[in-house]
C-alpha cells in the first residue's frame, strides 16, 4: 500500500460574475495530476509562482475545497465525503511559507506550541508546559523562550516554532509549503537539515513545495515539475537532473548555476543546446492551449509529458 | 529528559512584553490631556454613584411648593426648579442615569456587534452576504420615529428598557468595523494554521482572531461611549427620554426650553449642560489617545 496517493487531483476555482453572481468560468489551479509517495520519503514539488503546487499542498491537508480527484492516505480516501468524519489532522500537518505571519502576534510560544496538544490530548498544565519545552529543545530553541512572543524571535526562530507546532502530534506527513523562501540564504540550510535531522528521528514523510530547485535537489527523493496546473515531468532526483526530458525542465535545469569551473565548458555547451530547441521547438511540447501532455512512461521511475508525435 | 525548572510567574513577569493592553496605557500617560481627562472621567463616576448611592431619589422629586426657582443657598447648593426639588440632587442621580444608560448600551452594543461582526466576517461567503443584509435592514429603521413611538405606548419604563430599545438600533457600527477587520485576519496564515491544527472554528473565531481586534475594539467602545452619553441626553432634552420623576442630564436640560428658565435662571441647566459638555469630551480624549495608540506611526509613547 502506497503511503499517500493522489489521483487525478483537480482545484478549480469559480470566476463569478454577471447578474446573479453566476459562475462563468473556473480558474483551473490544479488540473489533473496524480502522484505516488511513499513512507519516510521526501517529495518535491517545482514550480514557478502560480503553477498550483501550493494549492495542491493544501488541498491535501484541507484548505482548498477540491474539485474532484482522489487522495488517499494510508488507504483511505480523504477527498471522499463519506470520509469526511475521520480526523486524519492529527497525522497530517503542514509547515508554512510566511513564519510572520502564521504564528499569532497575541500569543505566547507556550499557547502557540500547545495549541494542537490542547485540541488532541487532555494534558494537566504541567504536563503541557514540560511537553512544549521538550518540543522548543527538539528544534533548538531554549526553554525560556515560552512565555516570550513570536515577535520576540528572529525569522528562522520564528520558522522553527512553527516546526516544533507541526510536529507536536507526531504526524507521519508534513507538507512543507516553501518553509524556507522568507529566510536569509544563511538560516536555510540550518532549517533545512533541521529538517531532514527530525525527519529521520521521527521517520517523517515530507511533501517538500518550492520552487527553488537547489533546494529541492537537497532535500527530494523524488521530484514533480508543475506547470499551469499540470505535471510536465515526474522522476526521481537523478532522472530529473541529470536526465531532463522535457523542455521546461531542461531549462529550470540549464538554469542553476555551477560554481565548479572545471565544468563551466560542458555547462555552456548544454544551454546552447537547451536554447536551440527551446527557439525551435517549444510550441511541440504544449497543446494548443500551452498545457502540458500526458505525462508518458520513459523508465520505471521517469514520467515525461512528451508529445504523442515525438513518439 | 529536559528539566523544566521555569519559575512559571517570574517568566511571565520577564517576558511581559509590549501587550497592546500596554500600549494604550502608555499612550495615556503619555498624553496628558488624555490623562487628566481619564481622571476626571473615573473620579466623577465615582463621585456620582456614591453619592446617589446616599441621596433619597423620592426626597428630591418631590414637590416643595414653598420652595420653587430658588436660587443656590445654603440649603440648596444649585437651587431648586419650578416645582422647588433640589436641582443638585437631580443633577447628581442624573448623571449617574446618563452614565449608566452610557455603560449599558456600549456594552451590549459591543457584545451584539463584535459577536454580529466577527461571524460575518469570519465566515464569509453566504453567510456574510444574509448576515450583512439584517444588519441593512436595522440600518434603514428610523431611530428617531421607533424611540417616540416606544415612549409613547410604554407608560413607564426603566433605565434598562431605555437601554434596550436603544441597544438595538446602534449595535450596526462596530459590526461592520468588526466583520471588515474579520475578513482580513481569517486569510492570515496562523487562522489556516489553527485549521490544520484542528481547532474547531469557534475557538478559531474568539481564540485566535479575536484577541486580534482587540484594540479596535477597545477604541471604538470608548468613542461609542461618549457618543451614546450624548445621545441619551439629546433625546430627554427633546421629551423622548426620561419623565421628570426619572431625571438625567437631558431632562434637567430641557428645562432651559421655557424661556424665563434660559435667561434668569441659570443655576437649573448650566450645570448639567456643563456636565454633559466635559464628560462627552473627557471620554473623546482618551478615546482619540487610544485611538491614536493603535496607529504606531501616530503614537506618542
Amino acid at each position: 500500500m502506497t503511503f499517500l496517493e493522489i489521483n487525478d487531483l483537480k482545484v478549480h476555482f469559480p470566476i463569478r460574475g454577471g447578474i446573479f453572481n453566476r459562475k462563468i468560468d473556473s480558474i483551473r489551479a490544479v488540473d489533473g495530476i496524480s502522484f505516488q509517495i511513499e513512507a519516510g520519503q521526501t517529495y518535491g514539488i517545482v514550480g514557478e509562482s502560480g503553477s498550483g503546487k501550493t494549492t495542491t499542498g493544501r488541498a491535501i491537508i484541507g484548505l482548498n475545497q477540491i474539485t474532484s480527484g482522489q487522495i488517499i492516505f494510508q488507504g483511505i480516501d480523504l477527498a471522499d465525503k463519506k470520509n469526511k468524519k475521520i480526523d486524519f489532522r492529527k497525522d497530517i500537518q503542514m509547515i508554512f511559507q510566511d513564519p510572520y505571519s502564521s504564528l499569532n502576534p497575541k500569543k505566547r510560544v507556550l499557547d502557540i506550541v500547545a495549541e494542537p496538544l490542547r485540541n488532541y490530548e487532555k494534558l494537566t498544565k504541567k504536563e503541557e508546559i514540560y511537553r512544549v519545552a521538550e518540543l522548543l529543545e527538539k528544534v533548538g530553541l531554549s526553554e525560556e523562550s515560552i512565555y516570550k512572543y513570536p515577535h520576540q524571535f528572529s525569522g528562522g526562530q520564528r520558522q522553527r516554532i512553527g516546526i516544533a507546532r507541526a510536529i507536536a502530534l507526531k504526524p507521519k506527513l508534513i507538507i512543507a509549503d516553501e518553509p524556507v523562501s522568507a529566510l536569509d540564504v544563511s538560516v536555510q540550510a540550518q532549517v533545512l537539515n533541521f529538517m531532514r535531522d527530525i525527519q529521520e528521528e521521527l521517520n517523517l514523510t515530507y511533501l517538500f513545495i518550492s520552487h527553488d530547485l537547489g533546494i529541492v535537489k537537497h532535500m527530494s527523493d523524488r521530484i514533480g515539475i508543475m506547470y499551469k496546473g499540470r505535471y510536465v515531468e515526474e522522476g526521481s532526483t537523478d532522472d530529473i537532473f541529470t536526465n531532463p526530458q522535457h523542455i521546461y525542465t531542461k531549462r529550470l535545469v540549464a538554469a542553476i548555476p555551477d560554481i565548479n569551473p572545471k565544468n563551466r565548458a560542458k555547462q555552456k555547451t548544454f544551454r546552447e543546446e537547451v536554447q536551440k530547441e527551446y527557439e525551435q521547438a517549444y510550441h511541440d511540447y504544449f497543446d494548443e492551449e500551452g498545457l502540458a501532455y500526458d505525462l508518458r512512461r520513459q523508465s520505471e521511475t521517469h514520467l515525461v509529458a512528451l508529445p504523442e508525435r515525438v513518439n | 529528559m529536559v528539566k523544566v525548572d521555569v519559575d512559571v510567574k517570574e517568566e511571565k513577569k520577564a517576558h511581559k512584553s509590549q501587550s497592546s493592553l500596554n500600549i494604550l496605557w502608555r499612550e495615556i500617560v503619555r498624553d496628558k490631556l488624555a490623562l487628566v481627562s481619564l481622571i476626571f472621567f473615573v473620579s466623577i463616576t465615582v463621585v456620582v454613584f456614591t453619592v446617589s448611592a446616599v441621596l433619597d431619589l423620592d426626597q428630591i422629586v418631590k414637590v416643595d411648593l414653598f420652595s420653587i426657582h430658588q436660587a443656590p443657598n445654603q440649603e440648596f447648593w444649585l437651587g431648586t426648579d419650578y416645582g422647588g426639588r433640589d436641582v443638585f440632587g437631580q443633577l447628581i442621580i442624573g448623571t449617574r442615569n446618563s452614565l449608566w444608560i452610557g455603560f449599558i448600551v456600549t456594552f451590549l452594543t459591543g457584545i451584539i456587534g463584535v459577536t454580529f461582526g466577527l461571524v460575518a466576517g469570519y465566515f464569509g461567503g453566504h453567510v456574510d452576504n444574509v448576515m450583512m443584509r439584517i444588519l441593512d435592514f436595522f440600518q434603514i429603521l428610523p431611530f428617531l420615529m421607533i424611540v417616540i413611538v416606544f415612549v409613547a405606548i410604554v407608560p413607564s419604563y426603566s433605565t434598562l428598557a431605555f437601554s434596550l430599545i436603544m441597544t438595538a438600533f446602534l449595535w450596526m457600527g462596530i459590526a461592520r468595523l468588526v466583520r471588515s477587520k474579520a475578513l482580513q485576519e481569517r486569510e492570515l496564515d496562523y487562522a489556516q494554521a489553527s485549521k490544520t491544527l484542528g481547532t474547531p472554528q469557534w475557538k478559531i473565531m474568539f481564540g485566535q482572531v479575536l484577541p486580534n481586534l482587540s484594540s479596535l475594539i477597545i477604541v471604538t467602545m470608548t468613542l461609542n461611549l461618549a457618543a451614546n452619553i450624548g445621545l441619551e441626553s439629546g433625546l430627554s432634552f427633546l421629551g423622548f427620554g426620561f419623565p421628570e420623576s426619572t431625571p438625567s442630564l437631558g431632562t434637567l436640560l430641557s428645562y432651559a426650553r421655557n424661556p424665563q428658565t434660559l435667561e434668569y435662571r441659570w443655576w437649573i441647566w448650566l450645570p448639567a449642560a456643563i456636565l454633559i459638555f466635559l464628560l462627552m469630551l473627557s471620554v473623546r480624549n482618551v478615546g482619540e489617545a487610544l485611538k491614536r495608540a493603535t496607529d504606531a506611526r501616530q503614537r506618542r509613547g
